[in-house]
């Protein structure tokens, strides 16, 4: 019973004009497999007939989850490493030393899917703060899919495989079934929003926006007025980070590029001069007692340690 | 670079050393434990060493406990590679010196990943 | 935790992250047969001709195996898929090796699903499977490229007094 190429060219039609994907002729079985499941939640045990219905319906809620069950990604955890390495060894220590304690930080995720990113984000402020210092964190997705998802915290074997260093896996995780669960403290620091990017900022101010792989997905007029807004809720020394392969650089000129590693961030120009902090900080000595035994500390004498830049093309 | 494989299933060995060589590694291979040892002890080098728990004649973690007590072998980046998935026995290893840890059944994005954490591959463009 | 999580729906997702991870490089190849449903009236392996099966056993607070059973061709283009070795022709030890790794890695998982901590035997490779007093309680009827591919489950749990 496989899909006809009428209604694969439909589900392609569709996916394209919501979501400019193309889903290549000859990946029938993919979009069979991705289906599947949504086809079962609606009673039918095979594609063919779902679409069948589909197509009949037209209802936004079906036609939604079926662009969505196309086009979700495996996210990584740390995504390309770099900006998390330069959060916990210079970013936030900067933010620190130029705010009077006690401080609390305040972050935006704006582009969060099934929330790995903002869950990352948790994992690297409860690394680097001191204890005293508390930090929130605002998720926001147009997909209120992925927004549920993420308010799980539950992830599959799969998923966490996927970028997360094994000693946060055993310390920010439990094991649920044959799924892990982020615990509950770091559960409690993300809130999950749905948010449109086209729409004015859901937030007051902040100290730090992550705006990661999300623009491509826009014009050149509608980045300007994203980033522009970004500007608006930023701190005046606040920082924005933008995707591996981004940059604001042909986009907007209002920024101020700052150079970490191999890896750059930016932050608002015109404004106090950056903080002067060269040196780059070591690890906090402090192991959070979360889940994990005690004595599970920092290794002894391993080649690497968490959080080193990664070898190659780093000041 | 240059990675043992160490994992007494053949294909297992095969599949994980593909992935490496796409990653620039050169690789060579033992079916245990003492096997992967004797190969160090006479000589060969690696900057990694992909480690499966249950294998005969000595398992994964009692080589990982043996290397981290040799201080001959103290650049080596040890990641276990197995279905263990259990908490705590990530925790064994974790604690027995292991510096990662891949669940099976893994993709080649998941191996390329734990290896630019670990800054023995150069980080690269997502898809 | 019961058995209960041991179901099609948790089964059936260690299937498919196996073949797509190890064997196919993609997903959506190894998908529910159109006669499929999860009962196993007819017993595991039921209609699948010349039949080659790889299992794991499993001991500890639970005991059971977990065997993939298909036929003789499917086997060794499955072993051909994961050697990655073309149209080379296949040796008993590579059926084993190879065959017996799907089973090891997919047993492995499925054991992750159960409470406590088991032991997982070596995977074996047969044309039958030896008796069980383990009680079958779930069977997959899969097809991997179009071929039937049966995934069965054998589980027997020890009581557990109370909840969890």
């Amino acid at each position: 019973m496989a899909l006809s190429s009428d209604a694969f060219g439909w589900v392609s039609d569709l996916v394209r004009r919501r979501s400019a994907i193309q889903l290549p002729v000859g990946k029938e079985y993919l979009v069979e497999s991705r289906l599947l499941p949504l086809a079962r939640q609606h009673g039918l045990n095979d594609v063919k007939a779902f679409v069948v219905m589909a197509r009949s319906r037209n209802e936004e809620r079906l036609l939604r989850g079926i662009v969505e069950a196309l086009t979700t990604n495996e996210t990584s955890w740390f995504r390309d490493n770099t900006p998390f390495v330069a959060l916990h060894q210079k970013i936030v220590p900067d933010l620190l030393a130029a705010r009077p304690r006690p401080a609390h930080l305040k972050v935006w995720s704006a582009a969060c899917s099934t929330g790995q990113e903002p869950y990352s984000l948790a994992m690297v402020l409860t690394e680097a703060l001191p204890p005293q210092v508390t930090f929130e964190i605002l998720a926001t997705d147009l997909s209120q899919q992925v927004l549920d998802r993420a308010r799980t915290g539950r992830y599959s074997q799969l998923e966490v495989n996927r970028g997360l260093p094994a000693p946060f896996m055993v310390r920010y995780f439990n094991r649920v079934g044959a799924e892990w669960e982020i615990n509950r403290t770091l559960r409690s620091r993300v809130t999950f929003r749905q948010h449109n990017l086209l729409d004015p900022a859901p937030v007051g101010k902040v100290d730090m926006v992550l705006l990661r792989n999300v623009l491509i997905y826009f014009d050149l007029p509608t980045k300007q007025a994203i980033l522009r807004r970004m500007a608006g809720v930023l701190a005046d020394d606040g920082i924005l980070l933008l995707g591996a392969a981004e940059t604001t650089i042909g986009v907007d000129a209002t920024w101020d590029r700052v150079q970490f590693g191999s890896g750059s961030a930016y932050r608002k120009l015109a404004t106090q001069p950056a903080p002067c902090s060269s040196n780059v900080v070591g690890l906090s000595g402090q192991v959070p007692t979360q889940a994990g035994p005690p004595g599970l500390a920092v290794r002894t004498g391993p080649p690497t340690a968490p959080f080193i830049p990664p070898r190659g093309g780093h000041s | 670079m240059r990675a043992l494989v160490i994992d007494d299933s053949r294909v297992m060995r095969r599949i994980v050393a593909g992935n490496l060589h796409t990653l620039g590694f050169e690789t060579f291979e033992a079916a245990d434990g003492q096997e992967a040892l004797d190969l160090l002890a006479a000589g060969e080098q690696a900057d990694l060493a992909c480690v499966d728990w249950n294998m005969p004649v000595m398992d994964g973690l009692t080589f990982v406990t043996k290397v981290r007590a040799d201080p001959e072998l103290r650049g080596m980046t040890l990641m276990m590679v197995t279905t263990e998935s259990e908490q705590s026995q990530i925790v064994r290893a974790l604690a027995a010196g292991a510096h990662e840890y891949l669940i099976k059944p893994f993709t080649p994005d998941a191996i390329r990943e734990k290896l630019e954490w670990l800054g023995l591959v150069p980080v690269g463009e997502h898809v | 935790m019961t058995t209960a999580t041991v179901d099609f729906a948790s089964v059936f997702e260690i299937a498919q992250v196996v073949f797509a991870a190890m064997v196919d490089g993609d997903e959506g190849l190894l998908v529910p047969r159109d006669d499929g449903d999860d009962s196993d009236d007819d017993g595991a392996g039921a209609g699948i001709a010349d039949p080659v099966m790889s299992w794991v056993e499993v001991h500890g607070p639970y005991s059971g195996r977990t065997a993939v059973i298909t036929g003789a061709e499917t086997a060794h283009a499955l072993v051909r898929a994961l050697l990655g070795d073309g149209d080379a022709p296949v040796t008993d030890a590579d059926l084993v090796d190879a065959f017996g790794e799907i089973a090891n890695v997919v047993g492995g998982n499925v054991k992750a699903l159960l409470p406590g901590q088991g032991t997982l035997g070596l995977p074996k490779v047969a044309t039958s499977l030896p008796p069980t007093a383990d009680p079958l309680v779930l069977t997959l009827r899969l097809a991997w490229r179009g071929e039937p591919l049966d995934i069965a489950v054998w589980l027997t749990q020890e009581e557990e007094g109370g909840n969890r």
